[in-house]
């Protein structure tokens, strides 16, 4: 593994020498522009299936144009009321989740950068481990503790076990953000009488933004992605999830690969959306703020 | 957790304690209050849990209850009777995979995006594409590529005069067919974090280098590669953690078949739960699970460790 990527990457930093210039440069274009087909080849394909009519797509040869361009499948699709109320229960749960997941967060990561207190080295210790815990090794307590106090195909239980899922990251990449509010600040408001809490709210949140931008975004991605907890936690359409729900329609009457694509790229379409326009935010709160533009 | 801010300012309000006395006290706590929900949340949904788990791991239980104690029984019966080797195997051969071939893919494209080159923000954002799709959304999106009968590849494949089997049935292609879904998925996060440590390497380090003469070659072994190499084993581990616990892309895009070909440890936990309601064994089965995460997160704490102290 380590002598190719160390080929590949030593062709990266091309400044000094003038033949082996226009080579290399060549080389990178081609080796992206397949790295990008590579990339683009599943999507389009599905999005070719969404937009052709049920027979087009099982003929052969395949075509990748669409003879006959329709948007039957995405109709068919959003005016089906199931999938619209999976589409609503997704959004209603990532906003509760974004609000509870994020408040909880900002509070404890500042905290966390700013004080000391009993205990805090034992507890972030645990909450980082808890970001080891996979999922699927306590999906099944999660579910049976779900069944027993009555929490199970509710929104809440959806709620709780996502929050407690993401806070831990949220926590820690909060923590750079708060770490970038100069301490100055905040000891000069002390001295000019403000109270040790409302200097959080007054001083801190304000300025915190960014990243609780950033906290709300990754929450969005992955709450709208989750699979796992939303099948295990919910039996029907009433609190059923978009991932969830376009995994019924697979089952529920066979496949048609037409509306299933349609009804797929539906739900890709807010997280592409949202990601595109706050590109720069996203990597750099991954990321620590390390890449730029 | 009850702080008003009006304690702090006024302190007068006739207690046995004096004003600084009440702030010291609120300074000490205060912290303490603003970290402590978020972290019994957290503690409450992942911590008892996986103590419930263990209990259930060493009983019969099932959907009622608990259960009699009965020792490691079903950690016996999930290596012997529920072929846990043969799923350790497969949960092996889909991490080597995707391993061997997203970091070292992930790693040439953050070099690539890292020169001065014109549509770069076009191409990156092409390229992490695939990361933002769902595990679903990926499974779904490869078995329609991949069906023997009406995909372009198949007509690729037949050009070549051979005829593509529907890889996701077939016992020799499901799992690389997994693989090759889960590195399309995956690269994307290998390469944004090495982007990210590569344009952290400050330029005048390429210049100096240059100035005594090193070549393209040197530059890379003795700048490059040493100071992205702990954030290479970071996403290394990352890309192991995520597909060696990914149970919802082989769920759907294979089920496990055909005949348990693409049966990884986290989709037999999965199973042993949601399809044969095996409480018992499930548990044991997520307890062995646990286990392995934590090994590989040993690792993880490690490198972390190191970084700070070398790096930093």
């Amino acid at each position: 593994m380590s002598t190719k990527s160390t080929t590949a990457g030593g062709k990266a930093f091309p400044k000094s020498g003038k033949k082996g210039n226009r080579m290399t440069e060549t080389v990178t274009y081609v080796a992206l522009i397949a790295a990008a087909v590579f990339a683009l080849l599943p999507l389009m394909w599905g999005l070719s299936t969404s937009l052709k009519p049920a027979v087009e797509a099982s003929t052969w040869p395949p075509t990748w144009m669409p003879r006959h361009l329709t948007f039957d499948h995405y109709a068919t699709v959003l005016n089906n009321p199931k999938y619209i109320r999976y589409l609503l229960n997704t959004v209603g749960v990532t906003l509760a989740v974004m609000l509870i997941g994020v408040t909880l967060s900002a509070h404890a990561a500042w905290a966390v950068v700013r004080h000391r207190f009993i205990g805090k080295k034992t507890m972030l210790f645990l909450m980082w481990t808890t970001i080891m815990i996979p999922g699927i090794s306590i999906i099944v307590p999660l579910y049976l503790m779900a069944v027993d106090v009555g929490l199970y195909d509710t929104y809440a239980v959806l709620v709780i076990v996502y929050c407690a899922s993401i806070v831990p990251t949220l926590v820690w990449l909060l923590r750079g953000f708060v770490a970038s509010v100069p301490a100055e600040l905040e000891e000069a408001a002390l001295i000019d009488g403000c109270g040790r809490i409302a200097v959080f709210y007054r001083i801190v949140l304000p300025l915190l933004r960014p990243g609780l931008g950033a906290a709300a975004v990754l929450v969005f991605v992955t709450v709208w992605n989750e699979f796992l907890i939303g099948y295990a936690l919910v039996l029907g359409d009433e609190h059923r999830l978009i991932q969830v729900g376009v995994y019924y329609f697979v089952t529920e009457t066979g496949i048609e690969w037409g509306p299933l694509m349609a009804g797929m790229f539906i739900s890709v379409l807010p997280v592409v959306v949202l990601f595109a326009s706050l590109q720069k935010f996203f990597i750099q709160g991954l990321t620590g703020g390390a890449v730029k533009g | 957790m009850s702080h008003s801010p009006a304690v702090v300012r006024t302190g007068n309000s006739g207690s046995e304690r004096p004003p600084q006395h009440r702030s010291a006290l609120l300074k000490r706590f205060l912290p303490l209050g603003f970290f402590l929900p978020a972290f019994l949340f957290v503690a409450a949904v992942s911590f008892l849990p996986l103590l419930y788990a263990l209990t259930q791991s060493f009983r019969a239980a099932d959907h009622m209850g608990m259960g009699a104690f009965i020792g490691i029984d079903n950690y016996i019966r999930f290596f012997g009777e529920s072929k846990g080797i043969a799923a350790l195997w497969q949960s092996f051969i889909f991490v080597a995979g995707t391993v061997a071939l997203a970091v070292p893919l992930g790693f040439a494209l953050a070099c690539a995006l890292n020169r001065p080159l014109r549509f770069r923000g076009f191409f990156r954002t092409v390229l992490l594409l695939p990361w933002l799709v769902s595990n679903l959304v990926v499974a779904l999106l490869w078995a329609w590529l991949l069906n023997g009968n009406f995909s372009p590849l198949a007509q690729m494949v037949e050009f070549i005069g051979l005829s593509l089997p529907n890889a996701t049935t077939s016992a020799a292609l499901a799992m690389p067919a997994l693989i090759m879904a889960n590195v399309w998925h995956s690269y994307p996060l290998v390469m944004i974090f090495v982007l990210a440590a590569l344009q952290t390497v400050p330029a005048e380090l390429y210049e100096a280098a240059r100035i005594d003469g090193a070549g393209a070659w040197q530059r890379f072994r003795m700048i490059t590669l040493p100071l992205v190499m702990n954030t290479t084993i970071v996403v290394l581990v990352l890309t192991t953690l995520h597909t060696f616990n990914n149970v919802t892309m082989v769920f759907i895009m294979t089920g496990g078949g055909p005949v348990g070909a693409t049966e990884t440890l986290a989709l037999r936990v999965f199973l042993e739960e949601f399809k044969y309601f095996h409480t018992g064994i499930a548990a044991a089965a997520a307890v062995v699970i646990f286990s392995l995460n934590m090994v590989f997160s040993l690792a993880y704490i490690r490198v972390l460790r190191s970084e700070k102290t070398n790096v930093n």
